[in-house]
């Protein structure tokens, strides 16, 4: 129990170090909401000069008061889940624009890691249960595929895949032809099929590291003595490589699913700008180069509570799978 | 992915953008001919366009919102005319029929259309005219064109606004950039600021069929006024992350319409018979000039004499075929379009810019101010040396190569020049608040073809503000002229035309000489059709309507112009 509250106390602190961290940070960059509000205005069509007090009375951006009275309003609003209206998208709030875009994110990008995770795990097991099978010759394929910049990656798939063969969309969450979101299966279907290409070049970059790990930590944990004593007792080969083997030596992959769960919804920028996937990668793109502060504010909120969140729950799972970890409360 | 997204990924995807453009080009071949996979869906007479828009779409018909869907002005909500900012032609009207000032400027009679219906059926009056300034003028917030009017519908078709002082200058701002509400559904808003307006009732030639955060739908408004059309049955919006997805839309057939840039444009066109485009060049690409030393501008530049020289020095031809793929247009000094207003340019030399450079001159110019040349070349005055920064955008390509080729050119002359990166955010905070010394940037367009809402905005000491403090997307260069301020006061005092060219005059013979702005060219624009759905898209011949997708009010010309293709 000790162990649990001291955990939990540490990321107390953690979560208040990171809130801090994000209200002063996107005060630092350059220029102010109302200015780049005014010059995307005036890409579209006229704006007056009169037009600067209607925007600025509009946003509310009251940027007279001293930052550490903002430091605590923010806070205030912070405990009330009062995120504030986004700039970029005003009038809609930044709740709203999380809600619409997060699914999105955890669905495609979520999914897209666990199976990666999963079957990564899986080879590297197999791999290293059988060294020098083909299995083992596959390994420096994929950590060649995972040291390719997934930008580039992703680009030639969608170009052969897409362009070329004409197999998947090039781009979008689903088909808004002929589709409209629902619980129908029509739409989960294309968003089954759109989603197919982006979660592949996921799982393709990062199945090698998956791989690679889960091998060598095989075949170092295949070396150890209660292996062989295992082998001694006559058990059959599956039950020591899978119980006796693997669940040892998966321990630290755990431990790096638990950082990339966390960073689902931070590492999917680069996807979502590749295949205009509606996320939440896209509305931070989106937040950022309007100077939307509130919106900004409201999504690394949501990346600060999903890597806290991933790691708490690991932290505490570890504690089960690994006995060790807690021998000492 | 397991790692998150680092700096030399995201520098990276800029860079791959480039190739990723080739490489969709190149497979226009492939995927240009089937538009199976396209638009359509079931209805023939249904057209999609990508305005530009990104990532999540936020629902917002609200025509007063400065962050309205695009389509609010032109396609669901009118004006009551229409300035047509692709020629030189006199306001359509719209919902009003005809208009009238009193003499000193201070009352706008307007006699408005009859028969036009609001798409919920009620009947459209000078009421909701005269309800429409009033809220704006009751509301500060909503208030983006600074009205200061009382309106009032003497009659079921006449609306009179009464401003405070002579306001023949807020014309175009009332007749063509203002939305008309309905008074018996706007009356009943709460709050006119935050409204969404989710089911925008409007008198335009479309209206909401469905919406969701990644494509809305509108469908053909029956009641709409003008007899026959509009012609289509539908038209979709979609959100695209990327210039490059929008091209692979585009040569799949997934979009019908876009305006973008496209690299190889011509090659694309000759393999996909079905995609057409219009070019209307209206956006002059300018090198701006931190101009006035009093005000806190520092370096060369604040010297005309160099500015003049820059003028003079580059190659616009060259510049054209090396930055802007040959579709630029030719820009005037007196920072009109030269191919649309040449009735208000008031000496015949102050039409066109030279097309190539003119080193002579420009050597001769700043030999006269004093410049005399070093040992490497470049020019100094008084242990000054003529070397200058200038900014622009990252990633936005054609200006960067507009950059380099320049700095080469004006090496002939003896200028340095050093162009520098800086992201959108940092690029406007630096314009507004007077921390450059050149800086690339568009002459955007303005309320009516009028070149005073040009002049006054870029132009009027009244605009800018001391180096420091933001002068808020007006006159950025700091230029400070009494003469200039003297000549504008005197054209807005007037709706005479001929008044207002003696005056644009002295403001040409001053700002062609002083140059704050320095014209490069006037950027092509590129509009992109997909045939194979529809026909009637506005064409280099018969550009009816500037046909920019992000352009408000044209939108809803180009829209209910075009008809199904057969």
């Amino acid at each position: 129990m000790k162990y649990i509250l001291q955990k939990l106390g540490f990321y107390l602190i953690a979560f208040w170090a990171a809130l801090t961290v994000n209200f002063f940070l996107p005060r630092l960059l350059p220029g102010n909401p109302v200015d780049i509000m005014l010059a995307k205005l005036a890409q579209r069509g006229p704006v007056t000069p009169e037009a600067r007090e209607a925007v600025e009375l509009l946003l509310g951006t009251n940027t007279e008061a001293p930052l550490i009275v903002q430091y605590w309003q923010y806070l205030g609003k912070l405990f009330t889940l009062d995120l504030g209206t986004s700039v970029a998208f005003f009038p809609a709030s930044v709740t709203d624009i999380i809600a619409q875009t997060l699914p999105w994110t955890i669905g495609l990008i979520g999914v897209a890691t666990v199976i990666s995770f999963v079957l990564g795990v899986a080879l590297g097991m197999l791999a290293g249960w059988k060294r020098g099978s083909w299995l083992d010759n596959l390994i420096p394929v994929t950590t060649m595929l995972q040291s390719v910049p997934y930008f580039w990656l992703a680009l030639i798939l969608l170009f052969v895949l897409g362009g070329m063969w004409d197999l998947f969309p090039l781009n979008g969450g689903y088909n808004v032809y002929e589709t409209s979101p629902g619980w129908n299966l029509e739409f989960i279907g294309s968003v089954i099929y759109y989603g197919t290409l982006p979660a592949l070049t996921i799982v393709i970059s990062s199945v090698g590291g998956w791989m690679l790990g889960m091998r060598n930590m095989m075949v170092s944990t295949l070396s150890d003595d209660y292996i062989l004593t295992a082998e001694a007792k006559g058990l059959r080969p599956l039950r020591i490589m899978t119980t006796y083997a693997a669940r040892n030596a998966v321990l630290p992959s755990v431990a790096g699913f638990a950082i990339s769960l966390g960073f689902v919804v931070a590492g999917s920028i680069v996807t979502e700008a590749v295949f205009s996937y509606p996320g939440i990668g896209s509305a931070l793109l989106n937040a950022v180069g309007s100077n939307d502060y509130s919106l900004m504010q409201g999504l690394f909120l949501v990346i600060t509570l999903s890597v806290l969140g991933a790691n708490l729950l690991v932290d505490l799972l570890y504690s089960f799978i690994d006995p060790r970890t807690r021998a000492r409360s | 992915m397991s790692s998150t997204l680092s700096g030399s990924r995201r520098l990276g995807l800029a860079a791959a953008s480039l190739l990723s453009v080739a490489t969709l080009a190149l497979s226009g071949c492939a995927g240009g001919g089937g538009a199976s996979t396209g638009g359509a869906g079931s209805d023939a007479s249904s057209v999609t366009v990508f305005n530009g828009a990104t990532g999540t779409i936020s629902e917002n018909f609200n025509p007063f919102s400065s962050t309205a869907l695009q389509p609010t002005l032109g396609v669901i909500f009118e004006p009551l005319f229409w300035y047509n900012a692709a020629s030189d032609e006199e306001p359509m009207p719209l919902l009003a029929e005809s208009f009238a000032w009193n003499e000193d400027g201070t009352q706008l009679t307007i006699k408005t259309r009859e028969g036009v219906k609001w798409s919920d059926g009620e009947p459209f009056t000078a009421k909701d005219v005269a309800f429409t300034f009033n809220l704006v003028n009751e509301t500060p917030e909503l208030n983006t064109t600074g009205l200061a009017a009382t309106a009032e519908a003497t009659d079921d078709t006449t609306a009179v606004l009464t401003f405070t002082e002579n306001s023949f200058m807020q014309e175009p701002s009332v007749l063509g950039n203002r939305g008309i509400v309905p008074e018996h559904i706007w009356k009943d808003v709460a709050d006119p600021i935050t409204e969404t307006n989710p089911n925008p009732v409007g008198t335009g030639p479309f209206k909401v069929k469905d919406f969701t955060a990644q494509s809305y739908l509108l469908e053909k408004n029956d009641l709409y006024w003008e007899e026959g059309k509009p012609a289509i049955n539908e038209v979709r919006y979609i959100s695209l992350e990327s210039a490059d997805a929008a091209t692979g839309a585009l040569l799949a057939g997934e979009v019908d319409w876009m305006s973008s840039f496209l690299p190889g444009l011509e090659q694309i066109l000759s393999d996909n018979e079905n995609l057409s485009y219009v070019n209307t060049p209206a956006l002059t690409a300018s090198i701006f000039t931190c101009s006035n030393e009093e005000l806190g501008c520092e370096g060369p530049q604040t010297d005309p004499a160099v500015r003049q020289a820059i003028y003079q020095g580059i190659d616009r031809e060259q510049l054209n075929a090396l930055a802007g793929g040959g579709f630029a247009g030719t820009a005037s000094p007196t920072l009109v379009l030269p191919e649309r207003d040449a009735a208000w340019i008031a000496d015949p030399e102050n039409t066109e810019t030279p097309a190539n450079a003119n080193v002579e001159e420009a050597r001769k110019v700043l030999d006269e101010a004093g410049w005399v040349e070093g040992s490497d070349g470049i020019r100094e005055k008084d242990g000054e040396r003529l070397s200058l920064g200038i900014q622009t955008v990252t990633g936005y390509s054609d200006f960067i190569s507009l950059n380099d080729a320049m700095a080469q050119q004006l090496r002939e002359v003896g200028i340095e020049l050093k162009p520098t990166q800086i992201t959108y955010n940092e690029w406007i905070n630096n314009l507004n608040i007077g921390k450059y010394q050149l800086t690339l940037e568009s002459i955007g367009l303005q309320p009516s073809n009028n070149p005073y809402y040009s002049y006054e905005k870029w132009y009027n000491s009244a605009n800018t503000t001391p180096v420091g403090e933001s002068a808020l997307n007006n006159n950025t260069a700091r230029y400070s002229n009494p003469v200039v301020d003297e000549a504008l006061a005197a054209a807005r005092a007037t709706n005479d035309e001929t008044v207002q060219k003696e005056q644009y005059g002295i403001i040409q013979d001053e700002i062609v000489r002083d140059m704050p702005y320095i014209p490069i060219y006037v950027n092509s624009l590129l509009t992109e059709f997909n045939t194979e759905r529809a026909t009637g898209w506005p064409t280099n011949e018969d550009p009816y309507a500037l046909a920019a997708t992000w352009k408000a009010w044209d939108n809803g010309i180009v829209l209910k112009n075009i008809t199904p293709a057969e």
